[in-house]
């Protein structure tokens, strides 16, 4: 096993990884940007070194930064956790010719893989079905409206390069095909640096459901079984649950034994995960995310398994211990993103500083966060906070769990999503399991939070109470006359109301 | 003392009289528990208890945290109000309103020029914020006057990117 090892990221998937480091006695280093020397990565690792300044460019993506980073502090091994560099080929590459060893796929599978025209290309040879659509970037938007016209609207546009929803456009009517295609492009410049994108048909009431995978180096490859990740705002994942509520043992057999021999087909190292668009029983692949997904504990808490610790056992060289035929799903799981957007706004992005945060605990309740009260949240990084997780022995248990947590849980200081994961409980639709990706536009009310009248009413009596507090607190001298002695009951109760 | 509150849509009427408190005239038993130094504080209404976490305090305007919902509170107290009534306020704009950005970011591109219509729905100005780019459009029909921002400009939260002209009197004087 690594003595040290370096972790090239943020936030709560960085505290992640420096956990599972910890509880195998390998020692971990934090790499940070100046805004973020306080964050909670930081002050739970062993050593810690500056990249720079706040631009993801100029820190968390500063591939020379990071192996000096690694040299100065003797890293054996380097994690890219998802985002940033987790994806980039030249990245892998530079670590293995530091002669450290990168926690993740090789730069080969990276390559094949991120290029996700090449990857329709491997995988529909290697007999895994796949969205019809056209293999090639097209070159101009008249390029792909000939290709959208040719297998028919709606279509949808996808960065070659892409991931997590950006550079990516539903386009419904030919007419609006051409701005859609001129803003993939310049998201897709922006964010990856390529602006290639090509077209596929776009599947009506498909499911998103994924399959972990994982291989080591001496030519073993399981799959973990299937989550669930259709409520997606934009193609961003909201919530995500283990088991799918739909899957059949004989579609999740097809579908595990259809992940397993795409990862074959790239001779895949270390924990990755097939995506795939389920509709009626039929399943496509969508892409492969060679890298830890963020709802990997959805599927840690139904198998049991370290999913951090077997990425860092299997990069070490080690043999996976156990078969396909031991592994066993158990219970049920579901994952909330937490994330600082505000829901009755549009899910616009919220700034501020963590106040009083009061986390859920108790049987069953998982958070994985990277937030500390006083951590100031910007804008320059994801706006992922953290993860509410439930587990429970079935979908309804997990359920009433999950609704139990989220009472509990507080994030002052700024907007968060919290509001619109309430709200989505509610929904008969999603409490039966009736999901698909487009389960928010089919039910547009969930974005409608409302507060029911009696907590309206006692939030505004709230106010007035802690309105006066306030007032009396900053009047130390009482008015005579005023009847000193004659307390009311929420009076005699404050503080600092006898100072 | 006397406090208009509104949450959301609902408005009410608070009043703290010595040891009563009175919701739109009605008598409440209420209580409000507070530590020394936690911000957290134990709500009673009867014998219901709530978790009560005051997040900000501006102006008139409170986020409070209660059972972990969050709500928006805008609050007066009845001199204020009045006070207010008597000066007029500031209701009542003569075009539509500016357009500002609703959180800090990237002009990524300005979609039209000053001088032209646009429809309710028409997109004005593309804002990258978080890596996403966030369309910015008109709520209602409208003339752009002057465009205050350019393609590649920072832009800080609430900061005016375009307004629009006043409507023509002639259009405000019905048949």
């Amino acid at each position: 096993m690594f003595k040290k090892l370096l972790i090239a990221n943020r936030g709560e998937i960085a505290v992640r990884i420096i956990r599972a480091a910890r509880e195998m006695g390998v020692r971990t280093v934090a790499v940070h940007s100046e805004v973020d020397a306080l964050a909670p990565h930081v002050l739970l690792a062993d050593e810690a070194v500056l990249l720079g300044p706040a631009p993801s460019s100029e820190s968390y993506l500063r591939i020379d930064r990071l192996l000096e980073a690694a040299r100065e502090t003797g890293a054996d091994a380097v994690h890219p956790g998802y985002g940033f560099l987790s994806e980039r080929a030249p990245f892998a590459r530079a670590v293995e010719d530091a002669g450290l060893v990168f926690v993740g796929p090789t730069p080969e599978t990276i390559q094949a893989m991120g290029d996700k025209t090449e990857a329709r290309r491997r995988m529909k040879e290697a007999g895994v079905p796949i969205v019809p659509g056209i293999v090639d970037p097209a070159a101009s938007a008249e390029e792909a409206r000939a290709a959208a016209e040719a297998m028919g609207f709606p279509v949808l546009l996808k960065a070659t390069a892409g991931g997590g929803g950006k550079g990516m456009r539903v386009v419904e009517e030919p007419a609006a095909l051409s701005r859609a295609f001129d803003a993939a492009r310049r998201e897709a410049e922006a964010a990856f640096g390529d602006g290639s994108v090509y077209v596929e048909k776009y599947l009506q009431r498909p499911r998103h459901v994924e399959i972990q995978v994982l291989g080591d180096v001496h030519g073993n490859v399981v799959h973990l079984g299937e989550r669930e990740c259709s409520i997606q705002r934009r193609h961003q994942k909201l919530v995500e649950e283990a088991p799918s509520p739909v899957l059949t043992p004989d579609e999740r057999r097809a579908m595990g034994e259809a992940a397993v021999r795409a990862a074959a087909a790239v001779e895949y190292r270390g924990a990755g995960t097939v995506e795939f668009l389920y509709q009626d029983g039929e399943f496509f692949f969508l892409e492969m995310n060679t890298r830890l997904q963020v709802e990997h504990p959805v599927t840690e808490l139904v198998t049991g398994l370290d999913l951090v610790q077997w990425q860092l056992r299997v990069a070490a060289g080690e043999a996976l211990d156990f078969s396909q035929e031991q592994v066993r799903l158990q219970g049920h799981a579901i994952e909330c993103r937490i994330t600082s957007e505000d829901p009755a706004n549009g899910f616009l992005p919220s700034t501020g500083v963590i106040g009083e945060l009061r986390l859920p605990q108790g049987p069953g309740v998982r958070w994985d966060g990277g937030i500390e009260p006083g951590y100031e949240v910007g804008l320059h990084y994801d706006p992922l906070l953290g993860k509410l997780v439930v587990y429970g022995p079935d979908r309804p248990a997990a359920l009433a769990r999950l609704r139990r947590a989220l009472d509990e849980l507080v994030i002052p200081g700024i907007e968060t999503c919290i509001p619109f994961h309430r709200r989505l409980l509610d929904e008969t639709d999603f409490q039966e399991g009736d999901l698909s990706i487009r389960f928010l536009e089919e039910h547009p009310q969930v974005l409608e939070i409302r507060a029911d009248a009696d907590a309206t009413r006692t939030a505004a009596i709230a106010a007035v109470l802690l309105e006066e507090e306030a007032r009396r607190a900053s009047t130390p001298a009482r008015p005579a006359g005023s009847g000193g002695s004659q307390m009311s009951p929420w009076r005699a109760q404050g503080w600092p109301w006898n100072e | 003392m006397r406090y208009f509150v509104e949450v959301g849509d609902e408005a009410f009427d608070v009043e703290v009289d010595g040891d009563r408190v009175l919701v739109d005239g009605e008598a409440v038993e209420v209580t409000l528990f507070r530590g020394p130094s936690s911000k957290v504080g134990s709500l009673r209404v009867g014998h219901r208890s709530h978790a009560l976490l005051e997040a900000r305090r501006k102006g008139d305007e409170r986020i409070l945290h209660l059972d972990g919902e969050v709500f928006r509170v805008n609050l007066v107290d009845e001199r204020t109000h009045f006070v207010r009534e008597m000066t007029g306020g500031a209701s009542g704009s003569a075009g539509p309103k500016p357009l500002k950005a609703p959180m800090p970011g990237l002009v990524v591109k300005v979609e039209v020029e000053a001088g032209e219509a646009v429809l309710p729905g028409q997109g004005l100005v593309i804002v990258e914020a978080m890596k996403m780019e966030n369309e910015l459009t008109a709520e209602v029909e409208g003339v752009v006057a002057h465009v205050l921002v350019e393609a590649g400009q920072t832009v800080e939260k609430d900061q005016i990117l375009l307004d629009f002209e006043a409507p023509h009197a002639a259009a405000e004087e019905g048949p």
